[in-house]
């Protein structure tokens, strides 16, 4: 059965369809346009500003903007340059999304803010310096084992086809926006998905000698991902950028006994003992002491049924745990 | 309607009570169940950033011996799912991976075709089920209960694969609603993470992402939240005490799975869907201690 009805509500009702809801616009037809606007100089609190602008045919946000900006003369301030989705300049959030104003079609009604994370210059246009360190704190470029062999240089299309989805990156900066552990910087030090595209362009080249395990662990604190799949759903080049970035650096990274999630080896070593996971023992053996500092909760915990003490000592392994723990050790010998 | 069973590690441990529900609701549904003894963890987003060829080997084997059982595979959790359509989606594209895969998996009396259907409880409802069957199911209506969706991430996302688009206008788990007479809320956290993956190492993500959509589910004027994951569940509920300390602020906001809220409307006593295993308790919504006999239903059914 094929049907994927349950996946699709929502879909056709709410016009997730940028034909079908373009359709519908007329042309002349005023769209309301707010923007959120401050400038930090100036103003004391950002102010959302409202605008009309009529609509011309396959109107993109950029054309909207540019609209304000020379026919009613709004002082507005935006970056823009290539217009054609390469330079990757004009990333916006529209309706609570990030996007590529040169790329998205206007709406009926839209409100255009600022990207997150990244200190405000004025109105749509940010300060990418503190991305651009994040980045280079990385070391982004190819640091060769042997010497330049010269041009032109074998390489083939297997070398590279793990860093090709990386190569598509324009660093338009939607994925560091949409990032929700970027939110808070105080809980924790995860550099954002973007740099790690940057750095994977490099990481993932096979003419790369470096070893960046403890880089991509403790520089780009990659265990900190919640793979919540929000960048790759705003990246406009649509890098997979869980599966085929952040994963395979954090392969990088559990390959060196120095750099990998303590949690991921905990849950390897589960998995090859019960076949499953027993996840009062698993946060016991990753947090260790400091597991113990949660006492209350775990009483708690032990009272409701949740962890079952019993379980906790004497966990059952499942049927067939033999079969898992001959396939992870066939498949996994770094110790 | 026959589908081999996998629940997952989280509905037979932390969250038991999802288990409990699933069977009970399936039954009322006439879904049998076959459940898989020897299913091994999928390796939730741990085991695919160690080593791929372990993750997937790990799930063909599951997926293997669910294909010798039935032709469809149901689920309960959201990671389980989209680990399974990842290995799935990868082995089809992969064919030699699939043979060394297979060949690996002999020993076992094992083959992966990569013919299984792979299905999600609340996409079973409405696909399988289907809209008009489970309405009739209905016994009582649950009239006025606000609820906040909580999808979770990984039965929305990757957008473009495995018929997933724009996360945001998902709009199954509100249909669901509307079916068994509740109303849904909008509010920050519908389409939003909550921060398990990173929660075994350090809850002070998982904490911080969650809380606030917690807060906003309240101030949204929902009674209670429903999910389809038991592994956002664990984080609403569980460290839902700390979610408070932190916000300084009173949640007491009830979470619900799935399978426990259509079981509600199905009628099934709320002690037999688990409802008791709570860190936040439910009483608000379907007193545990309420009388048995159908007579008493509507007492422990949430109130308008």
């Amino acid at each position: 059965m094929e049907s994927s009805y349950g996946r699709e509500l929502g879909r056709a009702e709410l016009l997730d369809d940028r034909l079908k809801r373009s359709s519908l616009l007329k042309i002349g037809e005023l769209l309301e346009v707010t923007i959120k606007r401050f400038n930090p100089d100036v103003d004391l609190a950002p102010s959302f500003v409202r605008y009309q602008v009529p609509y011309a045919k396959h109107m993109r946000i950029l054309d909207v903007l540019n609209y304000l900006e020379e026919v009613q003369g709004q002082d507005i301030a935006y970056r823009w340059f290539c217009g054609v989705k390469k330079c990757g300049t004009c990333a916006v959030r529209v309706n609570g999304k990030e996007v590529l104003a040169c790329w998205e079609s206007a709406e009926r009604t839209m409100l255009i803010e600022p990207l997150r994370h990244a200190p405000l210059i004025r109105d749509l246009a940010i300060d990418r310096e503190d991305y651009e360190a994040h980045v280079l704190a990385l070391k982004p470029w190819l640091q060769r084992k042997g010497a330049y062999p010269g041009f032109p240089e074998r390489i083939s299309h297997v070398d590279m086809k793990q860093a090709s989805k990386a190569l598509d990156c324009i660093s338009c900066m939607a994925c560091y926006s949409a990032c929700p552990v970027l939110d808070f910087p105080g809980v924790s030090n995860f550099i954002g998905p973007a740099p790690l595209v940057q750095l994977a362009q490099v990481a993932l080249d096979p003419r790369d000698g470096m070893d960046r395990a403890e880089l991509i662990a403790k520089v780009g604190n990659i265990h900190d991902c919640v793979s919540c799949y929000k960048c790759e759903e705003v990246c406009p080049v649509n890098i997979p950028i869980v599966s085929s970035i952040i994963e395979p650096l954090k392969r990088r990274a559990n390959a060196d006994a120095g750099a990998r999630s303590r949690h991921a080896i905990m849950f390897l070593k589960l998995i090859s003992q019960l076949g499953r996971i027993n996840p009062a023992r698993l946060v016991l053996s990753t947090q260790g002491v400091r597991g113990l500092g949660q006492i209350k909760r775990a009483l708690k915990l032990i009272a409701l049924g949740k962890i079952n003490l019993r379980q906790l000592i004497y966990p059952r392994a499942i049927k067939g745990q033999r079969e898992v723990s001959k396939i992870v050790s066939k498949n996994w010998n770094k110790t | 309607m026959k589908f081999a069973f996998y629940p997952g590690c989280s509905a037979q441990s932390t969250c038991k009570e999802l288990s409990l529900a699933t069977r009970q609701v399936a039954q009322k549904l006439g879904v049998d169940l076959f459940e898989l003894e020897s299913a091994a963890c999928t390796g939730s987003r741990a085991l695919r950033a160690l080593d791929e060829k372990l993750f997937l080997t790990l799930n063909a084997r599951t997926l293997a011996a669910a294909e010798q059982v039935a032709n469809q595979l149901l689920t309960v959790c959201n990671t389980c799912t989209l680990n399974f359509l990842d290995c799935q989606k990868r082995l089809e594209e992969d064919p030699e991976m699939k043979d060394a895969i297979n060949s690996e998996l002999r020993e076992f009396n094992l083959h992966y075709s990569g013919k299984l259907r792979v299905t999600h409880f609340l996409w079973m409802l409405l696909e399988d089920v289907g809209e008009e069957r489970l309405k009739a199911a209905v016994v009582r209506k649950l009239s006025g209960l606000k609820l906040a969706a909580f999808y979770g991430c990984h039965i929305i996302r990757p957008p473009e694969h495995f018929a997933f688009f724009d996360s945001r206008n998902a709009r199954s788990i509100e249909r669901i609603n509307t079916i068994l007479g509740s109303e849904s809320v909008d509010y920050t956290g519908r389409t939003e993470c909550c921060g398990f993956h990173t929660a075994a190492e350090g809850e002070k993500i998982a904490i911080k992402l969650a809380g606030r959509h917690v807060k906003s589910a309240q101030d949204s004027g929902a009674k209670a939240i429903v999910t389809p994951c038991p592994l956002c569940h664990t984080v609403l509920d569980t460290l839902q005490p700390e979610m408070e300390t932190d916000l300084k602020t009173t949640l007491k906001m009830p979470i619900l799975h799935l399978p426990q809220l259509v079981g509600l409307a199905l009628g099934i006593h709320p002690r037999d869907l688990g409802m008791d295993r709570h860190v936040v308790p439910t009483t608000d919504i379907a007193p545990v201690g309420a009388p048995d006999d159908s007579s008493g239903r509507e007492s422990f059914l949430p109130c308008a």
